[in-house]
């Protein structure tokens, strides 16, 4: 590590000692449930390991193991630990393996999810038929979030520790076998399987297993067969075990298999006939390709044909290279959210190669005027599925590619570089012709090991061209007079004739989307048409041709106008101006010159001097992946780039033979996370307060006139003082101040239980187990008055204290109600746990500018950058740094409610603890340089950040690396930041829900340091360069495979365990502002879903890759049919409510009244949730053309309802009825 | 069936003017049903032949055995004798399954080939009747109330039918009565559970509240309540327990059909094909055995065929399962009902044809289900066929048919233990509706339900022919005198049906005689 890095760190470190010990000094002090910080911190891996699981020594023996062997090594090395009772305190054996299987997932998923805690309910010891015992595991749902290889290798591990302790192998009954088929199943119907093994793949798992796997009923559904079986307690599927056998065990038995072979005590032979037998896995993709578009292409671009080339794919017609289209991110189109590009449709998306410094990661990096362009749908963080190469993706503003290209009203073609420009035209923009580029990083391709596909030709690849064709760019690029990506037309052409190099990007169109003969029609055109001065006047272009090079002004090429010209001068991107008789193309000579004229306009071709395979050159793509066909006729000749490479005197490139489709997904997420209603206090009201919890409402509520108000009864803690004895539902005794501690009581014969080392609480006489909680009768009102009373305020200082009805933590022990007015105070609410969060859409950053983050260059020094990215002292705010790894960047939503938090924190640190104030913020400046906590859903431990400026894109920027330590990508996922000293004074374990999940997404532990290798490997595969070599441009034609290209590519994998892990994260593009485009995507500034559903057609119209009437099909098909469908079916099969006291019933009870109170009862589905759709949908289908098909769907469908809900009788047939 | 003798046999040949190798005799003599066989081998028997050969004889058997693989359906004029275990305990000969064993063989011997293609029809002999068709009748407007109302009015029919087997209290009675009383209640089941430690607790709803019945797990009735479906009416007797808390089942009864019920027969010999799920429409809609079916029609056996009924899915329908029209054939639902209405006019002319929808046709899809509006109706005016609600109750010269689609089928399987009800045998899942007097018991799961002013569901009137469809299944016998018949379907293996393993029964007409209730079941695969 750097002296920098250290620093750094160590900077980090001693201000969260400083927090940590006022947060002590705090606990010690005040009512919490114990009076200590309850979030260890965890310098590495293995300490975080040791704290989730909460086996000592753990850590220690970790770091032994790491230096020596792989993870994977390491959790079955341990396992030897656990055995022989080094590592662990268990005495039974059941508890050895539970600890040796807990531990091993735990470390696959870097102590950072839930899922060893929270997905391994237990290991038990059963009994097989012939009297042996074997071990069973049994799992729970959130297993899930450990991964398929984790899942995988807890069986092994656990199976391990069978044969190291000499329990017998599990010998699976017939019924058992056949239980387990018919639930993985069922499972995959019910919720979905990422992998969906065949039955005989089930049985000969489940046959061949050595260790019973086994779980928690997670579905509603029942298996039919099979029931009842003596050793599985429920009928319905097993969700935690479905997912080890299938998306564990099944998918990743090539992985185990390199471990049992390790392994001398335990031999998994059969594995081998699995991975053999997989062969079946791909016979499954094909399956379900041919089930779900029967136009035959690919669902995933990984097919094997996409590695011929063109030439031998298609049997005569020669062709480009190309990716196969792909549909699947069209599935499930949800209304509102529009469709930007259907699949590999020209007009879509451009896929450029390379990283700017806000992207990879699963991010795409788009140009901010298409954000615009898109009537807004698109911002910063805002979601899309893609074609590829993964399924979603954030988008980031990204300036420094090329923005659409748009007709506007007045017949002007133009291309859009500037978010200000698309602002003014975008009222006048007719048609979207070119939604612009696409940024997407090679690190993409190697993550989800896509194919290269065809890239752009962009400057960064012809510089590269034309340095091997020898000239001396660098040069070229120094001198003053040059600009190498914007050129002249002179000195494009110029350079592509003196070094016989490729015409430069800017002046080569789009030959690949126009037909041979359209460009034979372009080049009569040319031939038909006249050069026009700035003027108005007629030039010579003999005249001007024997001037030499020395012409300034061309004039403009002025054709005829037909539309076919028009339509082919558009798809070839060329920017131009119409009126009803011409078409006008200023910087025209590399247009003519490209069609082999001259410029004189004299040509010396004609169009049977071409070849053969110029003529023919690509396939028909009339018919698209989604089956639309727009010539009635589908010829050969559709791509026109190798005619034109036969007419002009210059090589010229496909320009843009990648474009890949994309639809909204999720919009992007700045907000703050109340619960519902948001909760001010974890303690207990009981219904006194109403629907809003009102805690002052509660203290007036009686429920009738004899009651006292304010006095509730709730199921609370029960706690008695160390010292003097007294009992109490508070943490600390009312009377002296002591520590009180939990007192358990059984419920059967009424004695008090010591709870055992593991916190078990068993009653030994009734083996039943005892409970720390009481029911018991507060006095609200008193409690309150006190409350307010010590912390000094008064009821006006906040509108409304909301509190919870009971406590869902297993000792059910209250929150100081003194916290809850002061969080009232501020506006700020508490999270189950206690604390106060804030949830952004992550997106990535490595290098940031002072000035756009709202901070200033001298702020930054302070925080220890103290030079830019080229080595030169920070001075200015517009310079570019590079952020450090746990530096975080905050959206203004963010920032605003951490000044309310922090203000909290102060009140409460002085009102509440009676220490000094910690933060004393006057304006969001003072955040900068502050610690928070990231933390994501479905893990349970915190990443320590700081925070180094603010974004008014709705999004938390940060190190790809900080994202990685929470285990999220970029790809649309959200997560949550806290303030530090909120999280270390409010956070308690106690309050945590005794069910299921309950500690997932709880600070259990904290990160300090981000340690690279330590994190989701997923962040190891971006890459760090500057710039991307001609090879790797060059193999992306030849589809080849992103690993045959790693040598000549940098990935951050290259830096790990060095020196420069923390630092030099390349990127080859600069954006000029990481919130450029719009603030917030138009989904959320809509208002009604129809309103938001009309825009998205409204945008389908005007983008040229989008086929209206698909778009308005699926969202019939997929929204609207279903909803409708769905409403109906639920109409006629649905259960009653009784509005008095709300018992639900299966059918209307005969009497008609609730049979619980005799009160009203009524329906639960109404004719109004049935109908809703029907007149929007029918409307649609008219207006944007869905097919006959899905039309008489509606009609039917429409009948049906009305059958339902119209009575025959009533009936009006017409006006005729009444005259 | 008796044996034919190989002497009965020649001189049937003689008689019709043949002569025969001996061992051909030998061979229709061994053949399963001899006068059948005989039948065929001389329909098929070339013109010039005068004697019969071997093997001509083998052809003709080969043939038929092919037909008979399947293991409910005989094939071609072999009459139908599906011997039901229950059914044939107290079997009354006059509306038997089987028919004599010489009574086709009379039949295809005595008409002349000649005669073919012409039918010569008295319409004026025909009379038919229809009840229970709420077409054009629903009143309901998807109130609380209108649910109120028809599973009052389900409860107030089937009670009825109940009252004079038990002396019912009414729930709220039962609970004032004191412990250990003897008492009986006629409720609609609520729910039903097991305990911790077996037994079975059957809540019973009447109109005025619910009571607890429990059946221990080891009395015999216990079976019967594996039997029960939510929302259906029984009857129970027992003893109330000491706190009068809950009832002690002694027995449980079913509306049920009564043993005594003697169906009505036509009073001229007259026959009606009983078919279903012809799925016009469907890319394996089977055009082929329909026009074999079709074609048959207008021969002279076929002459007594003067009524055509059509247990519902006339055509395959749009949108009944996603992604649907990829296996569609006609993709049009209008030109579905033309393309039907065309098939239709393969129909000999004075045929008689009436309908019910089933769930792929383009009405609601909640029972009881409309008969199809004037657009579709038009679209069929060609041969008049009738369409009635889905169910429907349909006399056909004295013979009462209820007709109902049969998604109910489904639940019914899926709930009982497989020896009372599964695909292969459907006509048992049928008993049981019979056994509920209702045709699709169980709400608030697999069958949809729109609430009407009364039950249109409930069987009220004990049905002669109880026909149905829906599984694609062939399935036929007799409950208590009552003829329980699912027919097949026009529709060969989909690939829905090849994924779950579902075998159709396709191309098969039951023909069912009106004056004997006999029952034949025709292949035309």
């Amino acid at each position: 590590m750097r002296e920098a890095d250290e620093r750094y760190f160590e900077t980090l470190e001693s201000q969260l000692e400083d927090a940590f010990d006022v947060a002590e000094r705090a606990k010690q002090r005040g009512g919490d449930p114990k009076p200590e910080v309850e979030i260890p911190t965890a310098r590495d891996m293995a300490d975080r390991v040791e704290n989730i699981l909460g086996i000592e020594g753990v850590a220690e023996r970790v770091r032994e193991l790491e230096g020596q062997m792989s993870r994977e090594e390491a959790a079955l090395e341990l396992v030897d630990d656990f055995v022989e009772g080094t590592v662990g305190d268990y005495d039974s054996r059941e508890g050895k393996v539970e600890g040796a299987v807990r531990t091993a997932v735990a470390l696959l998923t870097e102590g950072v999810v839930a899922a060893p805690i929270e997905g391994i309910d237990r290991v038990e010891l059963l009994e097989n038929d012939d009297g042996t015992e074997f071990i069973n595991v049994y799992y729970a749902g959130p297993i899930r979030s450990a991964g398929g290889t984790a899942q995988a290798l807890s069986v092994l591990v656990a199976d391990y520790a069978r044969a190291l302790l000499g329990i017998d192998q599990y010998k699976a009954r017939d019924d058992e076998i056949g239980r387990y088929a018919e639930e993985v199943d069922l499972y995959d119907k019910d919720t979905g399987l990422q992998y969906s093994p065949k039955e005989k793949e089930t049985k000969f798992i489940a046959e061949h297993m050595p260790i019973m796997l086994d779980g928690e009923a997670t579905g509603d559904e029942e298996v039919s067969g099979y029931r009842d079986l003596e050793r599985v307690d429920s009928n319905s599927p097993r969700g935690g075990m479905c997912l080890v056998l299938a998306e564990g065990i099944a998918l990743k038995a090539p992985k185990i298999q390199r471990y049992t072979r390790n392994l001398d005590e335990i031999d998994w032979p059969w594995l081998q006939d699995l991975i053999d037998g997989t062969i079946g896995e791909s016979e499954t993709e094909a399956d379900d390709e041919g089930s779900e578009d029967a136009s035959g292409d690919g669902d995933e671009a990984d097919d094997e044909g996409d590695d011929a080339d063109g030439d031998e794919e298609s049997d005569d017609v020669p062709g480009p290279p190309r990716v196969d289209p792909a549909k699947k991110y069209l599935r499930d189109l949800i209304a509102g959210r529009p469709v930007f590009s259907h699949p590999s449709k020209a007009g879509g998306f451009r896929l450029r190669y390379g990283r700017a410094r806000n992207h990879g990661f699963a991010t795409a990096g788009v140009h901010p005027a298409t954000m615009h362009l898109v009537d807004d749908f698109l911002a910063t963080g805002t979601q899309i599925k893609t074609e590829r190469p993964g399924k979603a993706a954030g988008v980031v503003p990204v300036d420094t590619i090329e923005g659409p290209t748009v007709r506007l009203a007045n017949g002007e073609v133009r291309r859009i570089d500037d978010a200000e420009e698309a602002l003014e035209v975008r009222n006048g923009v007719e048609k979207i012709i070119d939604l612009g580029e696409y940024l997407v990083n090679y690190g993409e391709f190697v993550e989800n090991n896509h194919p290269l596909a065809p890239a752009s030709y962009t400057v960064e690849w012809w510089s590269q061209d034309l340095d091997a064709a020898g000239a001396d760019v660098q040069a070229m690029r120094d001198s003053p007079r040059i600009d190498l990506d914007d050129p002249s037309a002179d000195e494009a052409l110029e350079w592509a004739t003196e070094y016989d190099a490729p015409l430069h990007p800017k002046y080569t169109y789009l030959w690949h989307d126009v037909s041979v003969e359209q460009v034979g029609a372009l080049a009569d055109a040319v031939e038909d048409s006249h050069i026009a001065q700035a003027d108005g006047a007629y030039a010579d272009p003999e005249a001007e041709d024997r001037a030499g090079d020395a012409h300034t002004d061309d004039g403009a090429l002025v054709f005829p106008r037909t539309d076919a010209v028009q339509e082919t001068l558009e798809h070839l991107l060329v920017e131009h101006t119409q009126d009803d008789d011409t078409v006008t193309v200023t910087d025209w000579v590399p247009l003519v010159r490209t069609l082999g004229f001259s410029r004189s306009l004299e040509r010396d071709w004609t169009f049977a001097d071409l070849s053969e395979r110029a003529r023919t050159y690509g396939e028909s793509e009339s018919v698209d992946a989604i089956g639309v066909s727009e010539d009635a006729e589908p010829e050969d000749g559709q791509n026109a780039v190798e005619a034109i490479n036969e007419v002009a005197p210059f090589e010229v490139r496909e320009r843009a033979p990648t474009r890949i489709g994309n639809r909204m997904g999720r919009p992007e997420k700045s907000e703050r996370r109340d619960l519902s209603p948001a909760v001010h206090t974890l303690s207990p009201i009981g219904e006194a307060g109403g629907a809003q919890r009102d805690v002052a409402k509660a203290t007036k509520h009686a429920d009738d006139m004899s009651d006292t108000p304010g006095r509730v009864e709730v199921e609370i803690a029960r706690r008695r003082c160390r010292d003097c004895g007294t009992e109490t539902h508070h943490a600390c005794c009312p009377d002296c101040g002591t520590t009180a501690d939990p007192v358990y009581v059984c419920p059967d014969c009424e004695s008090e239980v010591e709870p055992d080392e593991s916190g078990r609480a068993e009653c030994p006489r009734c083996e039943t187990l005892a409970s720390p909680t009481q029911y018991k009768e507060l006095d609200l009102r008193a409690a309150y008055r006190n409350a307010l009373e010590s912390v000094g305020e008064r009821e006006t200082a906040f509108d409304t204290l909301k509190a919870v009805k009971g406590l869902t933590s297993g000792e059910k022990a209250p929150e100081p109600m003194e916290k809850g007015i002061l969080r009232a105070k501020h506006d700020v609410s508490a999270f189950k746990d206690g604390t106060v969060r804030y949830d952004m859409t992550d997106l990535p950053v490595t290098a940031v500018r002072p000035a756009e983050l709202d901070v200033t260059a001298d702020r930054l020094r302070a925080l220890g950058y103290d030079e830019d990215i080229h080595g030169d002292p920070l001075t200015h705010d517009d310079q570019l740094v590079e952020l450090k790894v746990q530096d975080i960047v905050l959206s203004d939503g963010a920032a605003e409610h951490m000044l309310q938090t922090a203000r909290f924190v102060d009140d409460l640190l002085k009102q509440y603890y009676g220490l000094e104030r910690f933060y004393e913020f006057d304006d969001r400046e003072d955040l900068v340089g502050e610690l928070v906590f990231g933390m994501a859903p479905h893990t349970s431990a915190a990443t320590v950040g700081r925070v180094v400026g603010f974004t008014s894109a709705a999004v938390g920027y940060a190190h790809p690396y900080f994202h990685a330590a929470k285990r999220r990508n970029c790809d649309g996922d959200e997560d949550c930041v806290m303030l530090l000293m909120d999280g270390l004074l409010n956070f308690s374990r106690k309050f945590l829900p005794d069910k299921r999940g309950g500690r997932m997404d709880a600070p259990l532990v904290m990160s300090s340091r981000i340690d690279p290798s330590e994190i989701d490997d997923e962040a190891h595969n971006m890459d760090i360069m500057a710039t991307y070599p001609r090879e790797f441009y060059e193999a992306t034609r030849e589809l080849k495979d992103p690993t045959e290209v790693e040598d000549v590519m940098k990935i951050a994998e290259e830096t790990l365990g060095t020196d420069r892990e923390y630092t030099e994260f390349m990127h080859t593009h600069d954006t000029t502002n990481i919130a450029a485009g719009p603030d917030l995507s138009a989904y959320k500034t809509l208002g009604s879903m129809e309103d938001k559903m009309d825009a998205q057609l409204e945008i389908s119209r005007k983008l040229r890759a989008v086929v209206e009437s698909d778009v308005a099909e699926r969202i019939i098909e997929y929204h609207f049919l279903p909803d409708l469908i769905g409403n109906l079916r639920a109409f006629s099969r649905q259960e009653v409510r009784c509005l008095d006291c709300g018992e639900s019933f299966r059918r209307a009870p005969l009497t008609g009244d609730c049979r619980e109170c005799g009160g009203r009862v009524n329906l639960t589905v109404h004719e109004g949730s049935v109908n809703k759709y029907i007149d929007t949908a029918i409307r649609v289908a008219e207006e944007f053309g869905a097919r006959d098909y899905t039309k008489q769907r509606l009609e039917v469908l429409e009948q049906s309802i009305e059958s339902v809900f119209e009575d025959d009788h009533n009936k009006q047939s017409g006006i005729a009825d009444f005259m | 069936m008796p044996l034919e003798t190989p002497a009965r046999i020649v001189s049937e040949l003689a008689s019709r003017g043949y002569n025969a190798e001996r061992e051909a005799v030998t061979r229709i003599a061994d053949a399963p049903d001899p006068a059948a066989t005989l039948d065929r081998a001389l329909e098929t028997v070339p013109d010039d032949a005068l004697k019969l050969t071997t093997d001509h004889v083998d052809s003709v058997i080969e043939a038929t055995e092919t037909a008979r693989s399947d293991p409910k359906a005989e094939s071609g004029s072999t009459p139908a004798s599906q011997a039901d275990a229950a059914a044939s305990a107290d079997h009354d000969p006059s509306v038997s399954t089987g028919t004599t064993p010489g009574s086709s063989a009379v039949e295809g011997g005595t008409v002349p080939h000649e005669t073919e293609g012409s039918r010569d029809v008295d319409t004026s002999l025909r009379a038919i009747e229809v009840a229970n068709d709420m077409t054009g009748q629903s009143t309901g407007t998807g109130e609380y109330s209108d649910f109120v109302t028809v599973f009052r009015d389900r409860y107030e029919k089937l009670a009825s039918k109940l009252r004079g087997r038990v002396n019912h209290r009414p729930t709220d009675a039962i609970e004032s009565m004191a412990g250990g009383s003897e008492a009986a209640l006629i409720g609609m089941v609520s729910d039903i559970r097991s305990t911790a430690s077996g037994h079975w607790l059957v809540e019973l709803e009447d109109t005025n509240g619910t009571f607890p019945c429990l059946v221990m797990k080891d009395r015999p009735i216990a079976d019967l309540v594996q039997q029960l479906l939510m929302d259906e009416v029984i009857a129970v007797e027992g003893t109330l327990a000491d706190d009068a808390g809950i009832l002690f089942v002694d027995s449980l009864h079913f509306p049920d059909v009564p043993r005594t019920h003697k169906p009505s027969t036509a009073d001229r010999h007259v026959q009606a094909a009983l078919i279903s799920d012809v799925h016009v429409g469907s890319q394996e809609f089977m055009e082929d055995a329909w026009r074999r079916f079709t074609d048959w029609l207008h021969t002279p056996e076929a002459e007594h065929v003067e009524y055509l009924l059509i247990a519902g899915d006339m055509v395959e329908g749009v949108g009944v399962y996603p992604e649907q029209d990829k296996e569609l054939d006609i993709i049009d639902i209008y030109d579905q009902y033309e393309a039907f209405s065309e098939y239709l006019k393969e129909v000999p002319g004075d045929m008689e044809i009436r309908m019910i929808p089933g769930n792929h046709d383009a009405v609601r899809l909640a029972e009881p289900q409309p008969g199809f509006d004037e657009e579709l109706r038009d679209i069929m005016t060609a041969h008049d066929a009738q369409v009635h609600s889905n169910p429907a109750l349909i006399t056909v010269e004295g013979v009462t048919v209820l007709m109902y689609h049969g998604v109910s089928l489904d639940e019914v399987i899926a709930e009982l233990p497989d020896e009372e009800a599964n695909y292969d045998e459907p006509h048992k899942a049928m008993y049981q509706l019979l056994k509920k007097r209702h045709v699709a018991p169980q709400y608030g799961g697999h069958t949809r339900l729109a609430p009407e002013d009364r039950d249109y569901l409930v069987m009220e009137e004990v049905p002669d022919v109880f026909h149905t469809g829906h599984v694609h299944k062939i399935g036929w016998g007799e409950y208590h005198n009552v003829l329980a018949l699912n027919s097949g379907c026009w529709q060969a293996q989909t690939d829905f049906q090849k994924s779950v393993n579902i075998d159709p029964d396709a191309g098969f007409a039951p023909i069912l005689d009106l004056d004997t209730l006999d029952m034949t079941v025709r292949k035309f695969t």
